[in-house]
Parts: structure tokens; sequence; C-alpha cells
């Protein structure tokens, strides 16, 4: 069981022109199942290929409870890890690559078989036993590679983009699987991923990266409801939160857009922008009796089955508004409105106020 | 199914006379170069053997007298120097020595090159370096190893004395038990360099993440050479130890170069290709034992040829 602290960890690529990470901060506690979520290039995988040992520090350290690890051969830290790809050794069986881990470090025969017996139960994978990787499916794959990983009773469980390779119903399917067998095994799992989706239903706590730095650090209910930057407002969600510009003037806000919304914001910036989620804003074809609302027209209304996407345009830009059903139709003038405690204020820096 | 039926349904099934017809037309410039330059001679060798010649002109049916000679020829096998195993053995048991030292010191040499070349700076120029003397003419190799092993100006020796073993010094392809592995460290040194390069291109195919995830089973320096890389260049591996098999079988130039027709003092590093030659082109002529030995190598090569080939 451990902890894993990184204290002010910095990766540089090529003498310092490009950086991966910068001054990453963050604790992973014991058991704890944490997802690194950033779009592609966010330095997520450095960050992770660094706790495994794959790459050094430039700067900062790594600690597994008490124990500085950077520095440490990956083989000395007692991490497993996934690879995107599977990484199986096509030149071995199922058995072989599950087994190879133990047989490295010289567990007896004996008890090689029944750990191996253990994990194929515990994966579903005991009739692919003594095939080849090459002639199996994807998610068989998936799962053997998940079996070479956990047979070890590793410390610590290193995922990089384990589910990106599989069809959406298999990765469904693996989401929960994975989740149920960290739940078993209680192993401090890192995860990382660039799909919210996995990131909010599989983590206990959700780290979000961008340009190799750490945005924001919060269990997913929290990073929905509270994002703390408008970077992160804009990236989690589907589709995002929408933005509405404005000024802050005596306890309102002036939006772009013309009307003035009555909400008190406690900065000292003069321009804020206000952000709401499509599921919490409301269209209504009647003026409405609130000052909680902008004007706009509707540009294209989406029927999706669960929800109606309507997309209106409000001032120049787009805003996405997810409601159950809507009698607007394309190029009505429409009245947004929500409530008051579903708006968050970003100061001028994209800095959540309230 | 009667062997009729099962003819038939060979035969008849999906054969399209149009496409059958286009294919052979397709094919017939091909098969006729292969028929006149390779089929051809092969055949013209395997029944000339049997003959008699008269310079180059066919005389009387000899039955299998040229090759009893040729296998009691002491130019071909030395039969009571090879029992002693003392220089000169006879071209054929030299070539054979010449592929047993030579392939797994090539090969080792090439793949251990591309492993401390492959995350190396600088790593195509120092490939480059090491492939330059495959692209050498082996002629060249040939007179090179002169001028290194000559005993006043040559490099070896000049790096012997370098190293105080002034009384090691000497005319290393004129020592007869000595001269056939001088030579073959030249091979050597020419066939490194492609197997280096076949190598080289296998590391580059292993997928990174499988070295990484050897790395975190565990697995140390030579336990992922040993797991992971030798299994899966292997196929590899079977090219380059018979494409230098094959080399060595038709070695001719370098050994012509360093020793002239006859192979060294008393031929000490004949090889069978010499033998042809010397045979076939030198007074007296005795073509059909030239065609005997050149039947004999490919009677070693064919069947390497023929692995290569059907390799998946």
């Amino acid at each position: 069981m451990t902890r894993i602290s990184m204290r002010s960890v910095s990766k540089y690529f090529d003498g310092g022109d490009t950086v991966a990470n910068y001054k990453l901060d963050m604790e992973v506690d014991d058991g704890e199942f944490v997802v690194f979520l950033g779009p592609s290039g966010c330095g997520k995988t450095t960050a992770l290929r660094m706790i495994a040992g794959l790459e050094d520090l430039s700067e900062g350290e790594i600690y597994f409870d008490d124990d500085r690890v950077d520095g440490m051969p990956p083989a000395d830290r007692n991490v497993a890890m996934v690879f995107q790809n599977y990484a199986l050794y096509p030149h071995m069986t199922v058995r072989e690559n599950i087994e190879y881990p133990l047989k490295v470090r010289g567990v007896p025969p004996e008890e090689r078989d029944e750990r191996i017996a253990q994990v194929a139960g515990l994966l579903h994978i005991e009739d692919q036993m003594d095939s080849d990787p090459g002639e199996i499916s994807g998610g068989q794959r998936q799962r053997t590679s998940l079996a070479r990983a956990i047979i070890r009773e590793p410390s610590v469980f290193l995922l990089d983009e384990p589910l990106s390779n599989l069809d959406a119903k298999l990765r469904l399917e693996m989401r929960s699987e994975l989740k149920r067998i960290q739940n078993e095994l209680g192993i401090t799992t890192v995860y990382v991923t660039h799909n919210q989706e996995e990131a909010m239903s599989m983590g206990d706590k959700i780290v979000v990266l961008n340009d190799g730095t750490i945005r924001q650090v919060a269990e997913p209910q929290e990073l929905y409801q509270r994002p703390r930057t408008t970077w992160v407002a804009k990236f989690i969600g589907s589709p995002p939160m929408n933005l509405f510009e404005g000024e802050n003037r005596d306890g309102t806000v002036q939006l772009a857009e013309g009307n003035t919304l009555p909400m008190p914001a406690e900065t000292s910036s003069s321009t804020v922008s206000v952000g709401i989620r499509p599921e919490d804003i409301d269209v209504s074809i009647e003026p409405p009796d609130t000052d909680w609302t902008v004007p706009g027209t509707v540009k294209t209304v989406e029927p999706l089955g669960e929800f109606v996407l309507v997309n209106v345009e409000v001032g120049g830009s787009v805003v996405n508004v997810k409601v159950p059903k809507t009698d607007a139709e394309a190029g009505d003038h429409i009245h947004l409105t929500f409530d008051p405690t579903d708006a968050y204020l970003y100061d001028e820096d994209g800095e959540l106020v309230a | 199914m009667s062997v009729e039926s099962y003819l038939e349904d060979r035969l008849d099934r999906d054969v399209d006379g149009e496409k059958l017809t286009a294919i052979l037309v397709f094919m017939l410039p091909g098969l006729t170069l292969f028929a006149i330059f390779s089929v051809g001679p092969m055949l013209y060798s395997a029944v000339g053997s049997f003959f008699t010649w008269d310079g180059f002109t066919i005389g009387q049916f000899a039955g299998f007298d040229t090759w009893v000679a040729t296998f009691q020829d002491d130019a071909i096998i030395n039969w009571s120097n090879l029992l002693a195993f003392q220089y000169p053995m006879g071209a054929l048991p030299q070539n054979i020595i010449w592929m047993i030292v030579h392939v797994p010191f090539s090969t080792l040499l090439g793949l251990g090159l591309a492993l401390l070349f492959a995350d190396l700076r600088g790593r195509s120029i120092l490939r480059s370096m090491v492939f330059l003397a495959f692209t050498t003419p082996t002629v060249v190799i040939g007179l090179v190893l002169l001028f290194v092993y000559d005993p006043q100006a040559g490099i070896f020796n000049g790096l012997l004395r370098g190293i105080g073993l002034e009384s090691a010094v000497r005319n290393w392809v004129q020592e007869p038990q000595i001269a056939i592995y001088a030579l073959i460290a030249g091979g050597v040194w020419v066939q490194t360099g492609f197997s280096m390069l076949l190598y080289s291109s296998a590391l580059a195919g292993i997928d990174p993440a499988l070295l990484e995830s050897a790395r975190v089973d565990g697995a140390g320096r030579f336990r992922r050479f040993k797991d992971i890389i030798w299994p899966l260049v292997k196929p590899v591996t079977a090219v380059v130890v018979i494409m230098s098999m094959i080399w060595v079988i038709r070695i001719f130039a370098i050994v012509y170069a360093a020793g002239g027709p006859s192979g060294g003092p008393g031929g000490v590093f004949s090889v069978l290709g010499l033998e042809v030659y010397q045979a076939a082109f030198s007074t007296p002529i005795e073509y059909s034992k030239a065609m005997v030995v050149a039947l004999i190598e490919l009677v070693i090569a064919l069947p390497m040829a023929w692995y290569i080939a059907s390799m998946d």
C-alpha cells in the first residue's frame, strides 16, 4: 500500500527548449484511483512515465510513502504499467506474458501457476491462456495486459490510456471492469486519459493538466460543479460550459450582449466572464419574468433522443443549450434563462470568483 | 472421393483460360532469361560433369570418373592433412572451416554493433563506416588485407610492435597454419557491415513499449536482450546466417587477391571458387573438374537459398 507524492516535478526535453511538465505538486493517497486528464500533448503521459521510472526527472522529487524513488530504476519501484498498445510480448503466449514478471523476479514455478490461475480467473481469460497475443481480440489483449500488470501485486498501478484502442462498447465494459478490479485489489492507481467521460466515471480524484502544468485537482463532482478556471470549465463537459463576457459594474455584470445580470462580483477585475453549463440553461420563447436572462436567436436544433441540443446565437458567439424538449425552431428569437446558483463568475485571469 | 474426381476438382476449379494465357505471356521473358542463364548452365554442368572434355569440346561419357578423381584430388580434399588438421587440407574443408569460423563472428559482431549503435548519437555515421567495407569490391579488400598484414609496413604488425609483441610479428598471409584465419578476419570485417545493417533495421522495428514493459516487469539489460530482443530478431538472424554462409561458399576475390590462383603457399587458403577458376582457366584445362567443383558449391548453397526463399 503506497502513497505517491510528487514535489515540484519538472521535465524538460531538448536541453530545456521543450517543457513537458512544470512544477507538478500532487499526492495520490493509498489505494486511491487518480486520473490524469488533459488534451494530447499536455504532459500527462510524461508525468506517468516519471512515476514509472521510464523518464528521468529534470527537477523535483517523487516519493512512494517516505521513500524517495526518483533515480531508482523501474524494477525497484514495484510499479506495474499498462501501455496504450498493451505491449504484449508477441513471441510469448498469453500465459507466458502473464508469467513473465514473476519469472524475472524468480518466483518459484508452483507459486507462479497458482497466481496465474488466480488472475486469469479475475480477468476471465482462462480460455485464451495458450493463444498468441496476435490471435486474440483487442479486449482480451487488454485483459492480458492487465493480468500481467496485477499478477505481481504491485504497490502502484499505472495505466496509460489503456482503453483508447478499444471500440466504444468494449470500452464501457472494460471501464467498469477496471474499476471493479481496482476496488477489489485496492492498489494505488494512476490512470492517464484524454477522455473526460472515463476520467469522471472512474477517478476518485482527477488531475487536470494543460501545457505541462496542473490546472485543478478535484473529485469528479467538484470538477464538474466548480471548475476553478475558465480553461477547466471549457474542457470539462460535453458540450462544454458557455462563457459570456461582460463588465463588472457596481454589483452587476453588464454583458457584452447588452443586458445586465444582477450579479455582485467580489473582484477588482473590470472584465469578467459568466459561465453556465448547457444543461443549466432553459429556452423560453416568451420574455421571462426574471433578470437572469439573455436574449438570442436559435441557429440549429439537434434532437439527440435523450435531450435536445439547441445552438443559440448570442452576440457574435454560439451558446449550447441542452433541454429535454423544446418548441423553438431555427430562426426564432428566444430568451435563455437560468438559475443564479448555476452561474459561475470568472475574473479577467480566468480564475473562479464565485 | 476418387482420385479422378479429386484431380478434376483441383484442375478445373476457377481456372480462367484467358487469365492463365495472360500470366504465361507476362512470365515468358523472365522465364526465358532464367532458363538461359540459370537453369541451362546448371543442367549443362550437371550433364557435362559425366563426360570427358578436350579443352571446351565435349568428349566421351566417363560416368563418375571425374567425380571420384575430384574427391581424391589433394587440392579439393587432402584426406591425410584433414585427419591431422594440418593446412593445406584442400579447398572443400577449408571453405567449410571458413564458414564455421566466419558466420558466428560476423553475425554476433553485427548484432553487437547494431545494439551498440541503436541509441547512440551519430549512429548513421558509425553505421556507414562499418557498412563501407561491404560496399568495397572484395578484390580491394584482399589487397587491403595484404597491406594490413605486411611484416614491415602493415598496421597489424605495427600494432603488435606497439604493445610489445615483437616476437609475434610475421607475414600473416604467408604462414601456412594461420593464413586462412587472417583472411577470415577480413571476411568478417566485410560481412559484419551487412549483418549490422539488417539487425539495425530489425531493432528499429521492435516496439519500444515492449522493452519499457520488460523494464517495469523487472528485467535487467541482459534479460531484456535474452527474453525480448533476441527472440524478436530471430527471423533476421536466420537471414543473416544463411546469407553469410552463401557469401562464404561463393568467396573468391579476397582469396585470389591475397594469394593468387594457387590460394596461398601450397593452397593453404584455397577455396572452392578458386579451384573452379583454376580448373577451367589455367593449363591444363580440366573443364569437367571445374563443373564438378561448381556443382559441389551449388549443392551446398541451394538448400540455403531454398530456405531463405521459403521464409515467411
